[in-house]
């Protein structure tokens, strides 16, 4: 359910075009800030608003990568598949991302803190492998230059954690 | 005209056509999976990939993004394209399921085809395959979503070709999945055809399941009789059973699709209290003492009281064949000619729709979708006829504006203006209109249209983009200008709650259309498949309501009913019951199991359009033939509860009993005129009804079977026209207010046939009776709310259903199998409304 308040913002936004639906990745992505993912509810919601059925919401939420249909995490770690970072070294730097974080694609650590997920080529490949973490983009990974984002964006990366991954 | 060349063969095609059409006009089948004649090109699949060896582009293409250029010079047969379509089958059946053997699809599968085909018989990718989990669809609808191959057809279809919103792709890339939101039923009325578009086992016939493969069936081009389309079907049976209806295309009628009351209401044809022997009433007989006993007492009836004392009924559902024989055996024993129309308006309105239509005015089913401009009179489309709005939608994906002048709130799927007008104003309004294209004023610019924005609430009756009261004196002057500035405008007109009246003013819109040289057309909702024929057969047959009057009065002392039921459909049971109490003999020939065989003396079980060949009259004029399915009998389900066959030896088929009624028709006439000549064979019959009526069925070899052929009307026979009786609605409901109720059609639980059906009686909605908000207020009634229809004979149940797109002072009730309509007629005809 959408907070009244929250529903007129979304409301007025959508107001200023002939066609509701013209606004659906705005109104997606507004509740998604504001929400963390996009719950069945909330797109049921949206719908509504969007003068869209449910299923043409939902085709759209399910398309795109950076649009979450489950819980996430507070950071979600995109990391790019796309070919150029495949060449340039993405299987050493997924592996040392799992071992750190202890999870696998489209998991979230027990904490909740953060989530891993693969993107589609972020445009990053002067600069692959890549990842994308809160929208801004980091390229020319190593192990070490993980660890140092991983380390500011708050994780323990000398963590007591035994082999099942959990602290 | 681009000359091309494939695979050597010299073709000449109409511009804009793709190559794999091309081809395909000169017999040469490229493969393919997301391309579709009906849906066009999407670039989906990359199967249809061919060589282009000269001309305008070289190399490697999709056919079917191609456009067919001067100077192609194209092989399908090239060694890279094979190459190509092998390794795109290769992947394509990388994450397809090996289940063929259990898969419902197998045996007439496109990708199964087209895998063998292509040579890919070993597999090579050793991971894992992506699954899917299965949704429940509904009953029609069998969902399998690991078999999927990404075409895209069923939501090209199912958004775009349809309209409706609630089935679609979700996902990307590998993950794509093809399905609803949430799991429930389909809300697209034309869903079935998923199953026919699907090139694989993702989407099957989900009542057909597990009754057998494609080579098991008897298969035959049939028809579908639902409506008064005629579309065109291919017919499977198997163990004396119908087993499934597929859309047959038919480019001037229905394409390539059908509806789902064509496709699934077929179970009339299978039902178990379908009558198999012939009766005299109480006790089974055999055919040829029941035709002695019959013929005793209607000689008997006829020397007493006269000839005039018999009378003959049959209905808009029996086949040309039926109807006149019923009419040659009438007219040979000076018999009252064959009733078939319920009541005087409907016979006027049939009539005159019949009479109104030239061979220059009459349009087809694929005229429509061709229109610029559709005006929908006195017509529910999704109700009444459920393929003409489907062609409406095209029609308006192609520029063509909708209007629809109709006092229910009408929901169609595309942009369209409603103005509700009540019935008894329709024939005024329609004469304004007139009157407003004969006068040319400056032509002021037609409103905007609205949306109907709740597309994906297309197929229900609610449409709440309607204006509640529109200006409708406003409407007419912009609506005339419109047309006048239309090339090929289509007036639709409904037969259903107007007489022939509004008929004819439609068809004078026609006339003064054409006249300011517009390409104009006419094309008219009949009730029922053969009403066209009926009018035809028995332009000067009472209709029912005077043969009740004449039993009534001692006049009818026997009735002959041929595959009519007037008891579902006359808005009086009680006059009806008492009527046939009076009946000295009450003979019944019917292949449904109805009430009327429960009071009949005397039963002839009959055969369905599936099992003896019948020509139906379309709407259009348009003489189609069916041909046989299978033979007549008891389903060998019914016949063994579901056991093994029995383990012996006979020379009949069991539960054989039924004749084409034609012929127990002519073997009476034969037997009640005590002449020994043979009786005539169906070609005979046929050279009969060329005499009476100048139509005849073609009987050249290359005959034009498939499609019909549209009659030619000049040289019928004339009608007589009926004077238009004045159209009473059928109740006034709260006399103080003036609300007329009117009984109408829907999609699902009205329609005769289909009521048999037990798998759409599953899914049909409950009945609801609809009227404007305003009108409800005025009667202190909500929304939602259960109210009764209070008369001296009656209560009668129904929830309330308020739309603003009704007319005010009408109400509307659907003829629902599930309500006891009928009685809400059997007073006065007043009634009054209450909420609980």
């Amino acid at each position: 359910m959408i907070p009244e308040d929250f529903k007129q913002q979304l409301q007025q936004h959508i107001a200023g075009v002939e066609h509701p639906r013209e606004k659906v990745m705005d109104v997606i992505f507004m509740l998604q800030d504001r929400f963390g993912y996009l719950s069945d509810e909330l797109l049921e919601d949206a719908a509504s608003l969007l003068k869209m059925t449910p299923l043409e919401v939902e085709e759209i939420a399910t398309f795109y990568e950076f649009i979450y249909r489950r819980p996430v995490g507070g950071h979600v770690i995109h990391v790019c598949d796309g070919v150029v970072c495949w060449m340039s070294g993405y299987t050493a730097i997924l592996d040392h991302l799992r071992g750190r974080l202890g999870i696998d694609f489209g998991e979230t650590t027990p904490d909740g803190r953060f989530t891993l997920l693969p993107t589609c080529c972020i445009g990053y490949c002067d600069r692959a492998p890549a990842m994308m973490i809160n929208r801004k983009v980091y390229g020319n990974l190593t192990p070490k230059r993980i660890d140092e984002i991983l380390e500011k964006l708050g994780w323990d990366i000398t963590g007591k954690r035994d082999d099942t991954g959990s602290l | 005209m681009p000359k091309l060349i494939i695979d050597g063969r010299h073709i000449e095609v109409a511009p804009g056509v793709k190559v794999i059409a091309a081809a395909e006009q000169a017999g040469i089948m490229i493969p393919r999976f997301c391309y579709h004649p009906a849906l066009g090109s999407a670039g989906a699949c990359r199967m249809c990939a061919v060589k282009f060896l000269e001309g305008p582009v070289h190399g490697l293409q999709m056919s079917c993004m191609m456009e067919a250029k001067d100077g192609m010079v194209v092989s399908t047969t090239d060694d890279e394209a094979v190459d190509f379509r092998r390794f795109v089958i290769e992947l394509l059946m990388r994450n397809h399921p090996h289940d063929c053997p259990v898969c419902d699809e197998g045996g007439h599968c496109l990708l199964q085809d087209e895998t063998v085909s292509s040579g890919h018989v070993m597999r090579r990718h050793i991971g894992k395959k992506r699954t899917h989990r299965d949704q429940y669809l509904g009953e029609l609808i069998q969902h399998e979503m690991n078999r999927c191959i990404h075409c895209y057809r069923c939501r090209r279809f199912y958004q775009d070709f349809c309209g409706y919103h609630d089935f679609g792709a979700m996902g990307s890339a590998n993950r794509t999945c093809f399905g609803r939101y949430a799991d429930g039923p389909l809300e697209n009325p034309f869903s079935g055809n998923l199953i026919d578009i699907c090139p694989t086992g993702v989407l099957t016939d989900k009542p057909a399941r597990f009754k057998g493969r494609r080579w098991d069936f008897e298969r035959a081009p049939s028809l579908c009789i639902h409506c008064s389309l005629g579309c065109a079907t291919i017919v499977s049976a198997r163990y004396r059973e119908l087993v499934r209806v597929e859309a047959r295309h038919n480019p001037a009628v229905n394409g390539h699709f059908i509806c789902d009351r064509g496709r699934f209401g077929f179970g009339f044809a299978n039902h178990s209290n379908r009558p198999h022997h012939a009766r005299i009433a109480p006790a089974a007989a055999t055919y040829a003492d029941a035709l002695q006993a019959a013929v005793n007492q209607l000689t008997e009836i006829s020397r007493t009281f006269g000839s005039q004392a018999i009378g003959t009924v049959s209905s808009s559902r029996a086949g040309m064949e039926t109807l006149m024989a019923l009419k040659i055996l009438a007219s040979a024993q000076q018999w009252r000619s064959p009733s078939c129309f319920q009541d005087a308006r409907q016979r006027n309105a049939v009539v005159s729709a019949v009479i109104r239509l030239s061979p220059d005015t009459a349009v087809c089913l694929h005229d429509v979708e061709c229109s610029d401009h559709i005006l929908v009179i006195a017509a529910d489309p999704i109700a009444e006829a459920p393929m003409l709005a489907l062609a409406l939608r095209q029609a308006w994906r192609d520029g063509a504006r909708v209007t629809v002048l109709d006092p229910r709130p009408v929901s169609l799927p595309c942009e369209y203006t409603h103005i509700p007008v009540a019935p008894k104003q329709l024939s005024a309004v329609l004469q304004k209109l007139m009157n407003a294209l004969l006068s040319s004023p400056d032509t002021p610019q037609f409103p905007p249209l609205r949306t109907s924005d709740d597309a994906h609430n297309a197929g229900t009756v609610s449409s709440p983009s309607c204006d509640p009261k529109p200006d409708t004196a406003l409407q007419l002057p912009l609506l005339a200008a419109s047309l006048q500035s239309s090339q090929r405008p289509v007036i639709v007109c409904g037969t259903n709650i107007v007489s022939g009246t509004v008929v004819n003013a439609a068809a004078d819109l026609v006339m003064q259309l054409r006249a300011s040289r517009k390409n104009a057309g006419i094309f008219n909702i009949l009730p029922g498949a053969n009403a066209f024929g009926a009018a035809i057969a028995s332009p000067d047959g009472a209709s029912f309501s005077e043969i009740l009057t004449a039993i009534e009065s001692g006049e009818i002392q026997a009735l002959l009913i041929a595959e009519s039921n007037p008891v579902r459909w006359f808005p009086d049971r009680a006059r009806i019951r008492n009527a046939f109490k009076k009946l000295k003999l009450l003979v019944a020939l019917d292949y449904l199991p109805t009430p009327v065989l429960d009071v009949a003396h005397i039963i002839f079980p009959t055969q369905t359009h599936f099992e003896t060949p019948a020509v139906f009259i379309n709407q259009e004029g348009r003489m189609q033939q069916t041909s046989m399915v299978h033979c007549n009998g008891m389903p060998l389900s019914q016949q063994t509860a579901g056991k093994h066959p029995p383990r012996e030896f006979r020379h009949d088929v069991p539960g054989a009993g039924a004749k084409p009624a034609w012929q127990v028709l002519l073997e009476l006439n034969a037997a009640l005129s005590a002449v020994n000549t043979p009786l005539p064979s169906y070609s005979e019959l046929w050279e009969q009804i060329e005499q009476e009526t100048g139509i005849a069925i073609d009987r050249r070899p290359d005959s034009d079977i498939l499609e019909g052929r549209r009659l030619r009307l000049e040289t019928q026979v004339h009608l007589p026209e009926t004077p238009p009786p004045d159209t009473p609605p059928p109740i006034n409901l709260q006399e103080d207010m003036s609300l007329e109720l009117y009984p109408v059609e829907s999609f699902c639980g009205t329609e005769e046939l289909s009521a048999y059906a037990p798998i759409l009686c599953r899914m049909e909605p409950m009945p609801e009776l609809i009227m404007h908000p305003s009108d409800a207020a005025g009667c202190g009634l909500t929304d939602g709310g259960m109210v009764t229809i209070q008369s001296d004979a009656v209560t009668l149940d129904v929830r309330l259903k308020t739309a603003a797109g009704t007319a005010t002072g009408t109400a509307f009730l659907p003829r629902h199998r599930q309500l006891v309509w009928r009685q809400a007629g059997s007073t006065d005809s007043r009634a009054s409304l209450l909420q609980k």
